[in-house]
C-alpha cells in the first residue's frame, strides 16, 4: 500500500519569483489520513495537483511507494493518467454530458473491466455513498453535497490507493458539512485508502484529519496531530491561524519603557533567561481564568464586552491599553463594566522569539513539557524541523 | 532515497530534460506546433507574398519597368501613390471608402442606439416581435439590398432593363441611383443590426442598481442616460463602431453593383478593378493600404478594449425588467421601428421577389407576371431556356457552394476547436499566442485583399503544392483562412468556458489523449462546435469578395452565378438566385438558434 514521500519539493510558476512551493518534505504514511492546512494561497491545492501530476514540479522530488513519479533530477514524470491516485477537484469537475452512472463507471471503462462486473462496482461503490437512486440523472440536476458524492463514486470505483481532496467541505452548507465529515471518516475507515485533503478551514482540518500538515507561504510550518498542532504551536504563524477566537498575543519587548501592563506582569513572573529572548508571549482565550479574588498570580481588568457565540461566550478584557479575549463555555456571571481578576497560568503561556519561533519552556514546566512530548510526537513528523523555524517577519 | 547531488539546485540541462518529460504527455504541444506551422503557410504566406509582391517587377511589366521580371522595383508604389493616375488609382477610392465607411458608422449607430433602447428598454408596443425582426437585414447579404436598390432605382445611365420608377416614367437621377448615397444607405440598413445586437446586449447586461443608486440620489432621467448608462456603455458602441468601420473598408459586393456605373470606386472595387486589368503590383500595393487600414482600426479596438477593462462590472442581480413606459409615444416609436423593419426587410425582398415574377419591370398589370423565370420551360431567352429551380446550372452551382462552403466550414470549425485547446494547453506560452494572433490577421484583411493574397501565392506551383487556381481547394483554403478570426476565437471560448478540469478528471481517471478528446471534450463541446461551423456556413455563402476573384466557371458558386446572371441581364433570374441564396441563409441561421438555443447576438459577439 503506498506511502507517498515528497523530499524537497518545490514549484515556482512561470513569470513568479516567489515559489509558491518551497522545499517542502513530508511522508503520507498508508492509511493515514492527512490535511494540508493553511490560508488560501499558500500552495496547498499546488502540493496537492504535483502529487496528481496535473502539475509538475520544478525542483525535488515526489515518489508514490518508493517509485519515482516525478522528479526534475531523475528527468521523470509519469503523467497523471498512469499514477492510479483518485482526486476530488473542489468543484467535483464532473462530466455534464453524462449521467451519474456514467461518471462513475468511467474509468472502470478505460481499464476495460467486463461489463458485469463493471456493473457490480459501480453499484456497490453508488450504494455506499448513497447516490444510487440518482444514477439516470445528470449533474445538473444533482445538489451540490450529491454532486460531491458522485465525484467521491467515480474515483472510488476505480479503487485508487491514494485520494486526494480539494476542500472537500467549503462548497456546502452547514447541515451537508457535518453528514458528509462523517461520510468521509466513515470512507476512510471501510476504504482503508490513504486520504489527504487540502483546507483552509481549521475546523475542516481539526474534525476530519488524523495529521495536519500547516503550510504558509509554500513552506512547510508544522506537522502533527490536531492536538499537537493546537496545544505546542511550533510557531507564531501556526498558533495565530489555528484556534478559534483567536490566540491572544502580548508583545514583551515594547512595553519595557511602560509601567504595568500585562507584558510586564507576565515578565514579572519568569524569571529564566529564555523569557529574556522572547518577544511575543501568547495564551489560548479559553486558558485565560476569571476569578472575584485577587492574588499574587492575578491581574486586575475590567470587562468591555460580553459576545454570545450560541453556546460559548468571548469576553473582551482591557487592562489599560492592552485588550486580552477570553472565552468560555459556562455562563458568565459578570456584565460588561465589572472589575475582575484574570489569571494567565504560566504553563499556558506560549514564547516566541524574535523570529516567530517556539521558545522551551523554562524550568518550572519541566513536568507540563514532558508530559507533553511523551503524549504524542511520531519521530517522523519533525522529518523537516529546519523549515518550521523560518523568519517571523516574513509571515506577518 | 534522495543523494547528496540531488539536493542541489538541478541544472539547466536536467530541467530541459525534466520538462520535455512532462510536454512528451501533453499532445497539445504537438497540435500547436502543427498548427503554428500551418498556419503560418496559409495565412501569413499569403499575406507577406502580397507585401513583397508590391516591389517585385510582376510578370507582363518588363517593358513599363525596364527591369526583368521578379527584380525589386518601385515602380508600383510611386505609380500607385504619387503618378498622375494615383488620384484615380489611389486617392479618390481611398477617400470614397474612408467617407462610405464613417457615414455608415455615424448613421447606423445614431440609429441603431435609439432602436436598441425601444426594443430593450421601453414599454413600445410590439418588442418581441421586433427584436427578432430588425437583425433579419442582417441576415442578407448586403447585395439584396443592392440589387432591390437598382431594380427600383436603375435609370439610363447603364443599359439593360430599366428601373421600376424609369419604366413608370420617372426619371432618377444618378445621384440617387448610384454612388455614396445608395451605399451607405444600403451599408446603414445591414451593420444597425449589428449595433442593435451588440448595444442591446450591453444595455440588457447592464445593472439596474446603477440606475437605481443614482435614481435614489435624486438624478433626472437625462443625467441618468448621460453620466451612468452612455459612459458604461461606451465599450459596447466603441466596439460596434469600430466592426463596422472595418466591415465596410473590406465591403466589395455594394459598391461593385452601384459604384461602378458611375465610377464611383472603392478601394475593394479599385483592388478588383486592378486585378481584372492584370496590374497585379498596383493591386498589391492598394491591397496592402487596405491591410494598413485595417491594422490601425485593430490597435484602436485594443486600445480602447484596454481602457474599457478598466471598468468591466460584475452584473449583481440583473435586470430586472424595468421598462420605461413611453405613454403618447408608444405607438409613433412602434411606427418608427416598424418603418426600418418595412425599408430594410419587407421592401427589398418584396421587391426582388416581385422583380422575378414580372417579364417587364415596373408595369404592374396581371399579364405582366408569370412564374416562368423560377419553373418555367422552353424560354425564349438565348442561354436559359428554363426557370432557374429547373436549370442544372443552379443546382450546380448549389451544390459546389453546399461542398465548397460546407467543408471549409468544417474545417475551419474543428480547426477553431483545435486552436482553442493548443492556445489554452500548450505548455510553450510562445506558440499559444502565436497561434492566437496568426489566426486573427485574416480579421485585418478584407476578403477581397486576402483572395488577391492566394491567387499571388497559390495561382502557379510552388514546391510539393501544385498551382490551386481553378481548383475548388482554393476557395475552401482561402474560405477557412478567411474564417479563422471567428473560428479561433470562439473555440478559444469554448475552451475557456470548457476549463481544464473535466479533462483533468478523465486524466485522473486514467484516460488517454484520444478518450479525453472523443469522450469528454468534443461532447461537451458539440453545441458551440456546431454554431462554429454554421456561422460560417452563413456567412460564406453571402460572401462575394473570394469567390469573385478565385472561382472560375467550373468552380461556380451561387453568388458568383447570381453576379453573371446580372452581367447577362438575365436580372430575374439573378435575383431568383439571390433570393434563394437569402433563405438559405435564414433556414441556417434559425438552425444555429435551434441547436444553440442561445441566439445570434452571442455568436456574433465572440
Amino acid at each position: 500500500m503506498p506511502t507517498i514521500t515528497l523530499t524537497n519539493l518545490t514549484k515556482c510558476y512561470d513569470g513568479n519569483t516567489e515559489p509558491s512551493v518551497n522545499q517542502v518534505s513530508l511522508t503520507v504514511e498508508d492509511g493515514e489520513f492527512m490535511c494540508l492546512l493553511g490560508p488560501s494561497g499558500c500552495g496547498k491545492t499546488t502540493i496537492l495537483r504535483m502529487i496528481a501530476g496535473i502539475e509538475h514540479s520544478t525542483s525535488g522530488e515526489i515518489a508514490v511507494d518508493n517509485l519515482v513519479v516525478d522528479s526534475v533530477h531523475q528527468s521523470c514524470f509519469i503523467p497523471p493518467e498512469q499514477r492510479r491516485i483518485g482526486l476530488v477537484f473542489q468543484n467535483y469537475a464532473l462530466w455534464p454530458h453524462m449521467t451519474v452512472e456514467r461518471n462513475v463507471d468511467f474509468g472502470l471503462r478505460l481499464q476495460k473491466v467486463p461489463a458485469q462486473e463493471r456493473k457490480e462496482r459501480c453499484l456497490d461503490v453508488m450504494g455506499k455513498l448513497r447516490i444510487l437512486e440518482y444514477a439516470d440523472r445528470y449533474p445538473s440536476q444533482l445538489s451540490g453535497g450529491q454532486q460531491q458524492r458522485v465525484a467521491l463514486a467515480r474515483m472510488l470505483a476505480v479503487n485508487p490507493g491514494v485520494l486526494l481532496l480539494d476542500e472537500p467541505l467549503s462548497n456546502l452548507d452547514a447541515t451537508l458539512r457535518l453528514e458528509m465529515r462523517a461520510e468521509l471518516r466513515r470512507l476512510h475507515q471501510t476504504f482503508g485508502t490513504t486520504i489527504i485533503f487540502v483546507s483552509h478551514d481549521q475546523w475542516e482540518a481539526m474534525t476530519l484529519a488524523n495529521t495536519i500538515a500547516v503550510m504558509n507561504k509554500g513552506q512547510l510550518q508544522q506537522i502533527g496531530t490536531p492536538d499537537e498542532i493546537y496545544a505546542e504551536p511550533s510557531n507564531r504563524f501556526v498558533a495565530e491561524f489555528i484556534g478559534n477566537p483567536k490566540i491572544n498575543l502580548i508583545k514583551l519587548k515594547e512595553s519595557n519603557d511602560k509601567p504595568i501592563n500585562v507584558a510586564s506582569h507576565i515578565l514579572a513572573r519568569q524569571s529564566q533567561a529564555e523569557s529574556r529572548l522572547a518577544e511575543v508571549c501568547a495564551i489560548r482565550p479559553e486558558e485565560i481564568i476569571l476569578t472575584d479574588n485577587a492574588t499574587s498570580h492575578t491581574l486586575p481588568m475590567t470587562i468591555e464586552n460580553i459576545m454570545p457565540t450560541g453556546g460559548s461566550w468571548v469576553i473582551e478584557l482591557s487592562f489599560g491599553e492592552d485588550r486580552l479575549f477570553h472565552s468560555t463555555q459556562s455562563r458568565p456571571k459578570w456584565r460588561e463594566g465589572d472589575q475582575i481578576n484574570a489569571n494567565l497560568p504560566t504553563p499556558s503561556l506560549h514564547f516566541f522569539d524574535h523570529d516567530g519561533n517556539r521558545l522551551a519552556l523554562t524550568d518550572n514546566d519541566k513536568e507540563l513539557d514532558n508530559l507533553l512530548l511523551s503524549s504524542a510526537l511520531p519521530s517522523h513528523k519533525y522529518a523537516n524541523q529546519k523549515h518550521t523555524n523560518q523568519p517571523y517577519a516574513k509571515q506577518a | 532515497m534522495l543523494t547528496a547531488a540531488e539536493q542541489k539546485k538541478p541544472t539547466l540541462w536536467q530541467r530541459a530534460r525534466h520538462l520535455f518529460a512532462v510536454a512528451r504527455h501533453e499532445p497539445a504541444n504537438l497540435i500547436g506546433l502543427v498548427l503554428a506551422i500551418f498556419f503560418a503557410y496559409l495565412i501569413l504566406a499569403p499575406v507577406l507574398s502580397i507585401l513583397v509582391d508590391s516591389f517585385i517587377v510582376q510578370s507582363g511589366d518588363e517593358a513599363r519597368t525596364h527591369q526583368d521580371e521578379g527584380s525589386f522595383t518601385l515602380y508600383y508604389i510611386v505609380r500607385t501613390l504619387y503618378s498622375r493616375i494615383s488620384e484615380i488609382l489611389l486617392w479618390q477610392p481611398l477617400y470614397n471608402t474612408l467617407a462610405i465607411a464613417a457615414g455608415t458608422v455615424v448613421f447606423s449607430m445614431s440609429i441603431g442606439v435609439v432602436l436598441a433602447w425601444l426594443v430593450n428598454r421601453t414599454n413600445m408596443a410590439g418588442r418581441a416581435w421586433f427584436a427578432t425582426a430588425l437583425i433579419v437585414p442582417f441576415m442578407l447579404p448586403t447585395w439584396t439590398f443592392a440589387l432591390a436598390w437598382t431594380t427600383i432605382f436603375k435609370n439610363r445611365t447603364v443599359g439593360g432593363q430599366p428601373g421600376w420608377l424609369e419604366s413608370l416614367g420617372i426619371t432618377t437621377s444618378n445621384s440617387v441611383a448610384y454612388g455614396y448615397f445608395p451605399i451607405v444607405f444600403i451599408l446603414v440598413l445591414h451593420y444597425t443590426p449589428l449595433v442593435i445586437l451588440i448595444v442591446g446586449n450591453a444595455l440588457r447586461r447592464l445593472d439596474t442598481q446603477m440606475e437605481d443608486s443614482a435614481r435614489v440620489l435624486g438624478a433626472p432621467s437625462r443625467t441618468i442616460a448621460f453620466s451612468i448608462v452612455l459612459p458604461l456603455i461606451r465599450p459596447a458602441l466603441m466596439s460596434a463602431a469600430l466592426l463596422i468601420f472595418a466591415d465596410c473598408i473590406g465591403e466589395f459586393a455594394v459598391p461593385y453593383i452601384l459604384g461602378l456605373p458611375v465610377r464611383y470606386d472603392t478601394l475593394a472595387t479599385g483592388l478588383y478593378r486592378a486585378l481584372d486589368t492584370r496590374q497585379n503590383g498596383v493591386a498589391a500595393v492598394i491591397a496592402a493600404v487596405i491591410m494598413i487600414i485595417g491594422v490601425i482600426t485593430l490597435l484602436i479596438d485594443v486600445r480602447m478594449m484596454k481602457e474599457a477593462r478598466r471598468f468591466v462590472t460584475v452584473g449583481g442581480k440583473g435586470n430586472m425588467d424595468r421598462l420605461r413606459k413611453l405613454g403618447r409615444m408608444r405607438l409613433p416609436a412602434s411606427g418608427f421601428v416598424g418603418a426600418f423593419v418595412l425599408i430594410g426587410v419587407v421592401l427589398p425582398l418584396l421587391t426582388l421577389f416581385l422583380s422575378t415574377i414580372m417579364i417587364l419591370p415596373g408595369r404592374f398589370t396581371l399579364e405582366n407576371f408569370t412564374f416562368d423565370y423560377w419553373i418555367g420551360s422552353n424560354l425564349d431567352t438565348v442561354a436559359l431556356s428554363k426557370g432557374i429551380l429547373l436549370t442544372p446550372e443552379f443546382w450546380q452551382a448549389a451544390w459546389n457552394t453546399i461542398v465548397i462552403v460546407g467543408s471549409s466550414s468544417m474545417i475551419s470549425g474543428v480547426l477553431g476547436l483545435l486552436v482553442g485547446y493548443a492556445v489554452l494547453r500548450c505548455s510553450f506560452k510562445g506558440v499559444g499566442s502565436f497561434l492566437r494572433q496568426i489566426t486573427f490577421l485574416p480579421y485585418l484583411v478584407p476578403g477581397i485583399a486576402f483572395a488577391a493574397a492566394f491567387l499571388s501565392l497559390f495561382a502557379v506551383a510552388r514546391g510539393p503544392i501544385p498551382a490551386l487556381y481553378g481548383t475548388p481547394f482554393i476557395l475552401i483554403i482561402a474560405l477557412v483562412a478567411e474564417k479563422m478570426p471567428f473560428a479561433s476565437r470562439s473555440g478559444i471560448a469554448a475552451m475557456t468556458q470548457l476549463g481544464k478540469e473535466p479533462e483533468e478528471a478523465a486524466r485522473i481517471a486514467g484516460a488517454n489523449w484520444f478518450s479525453r478528446m472523443g469522450k469528454i471534450v468534443i461532447p461537451i463541446q458539440a453545441g458551440p462546435l456546431a454554431t462554429g461551423i454554421l456561422l460560417p456556413f452563413i456567412s460564406g455563402i453571402k460572401g462575394v469578395s473570394l469567390f469573385i476573384i478565385l472561382a472560375i466557371p467550373s468552380t461556380d458558386v451561387l453568388t458568383t452565378y447570381s453576379l453573371r446572371l446580372l452581367d447577362y441581364n438575365y436580372d430575374q433570374a439573378a435575383n431568383a438566385v439571390v433570393l434563394m441564396i437569402a433563405l438559405i441563409a435564414w433556414l441556417g441561421t434559425v438552425l444555429i438558434q435551434k441547436i444553440s438555443g442561445t441566439g445570434l447576438a452571442q455568436g456574433l459577439e465572440n
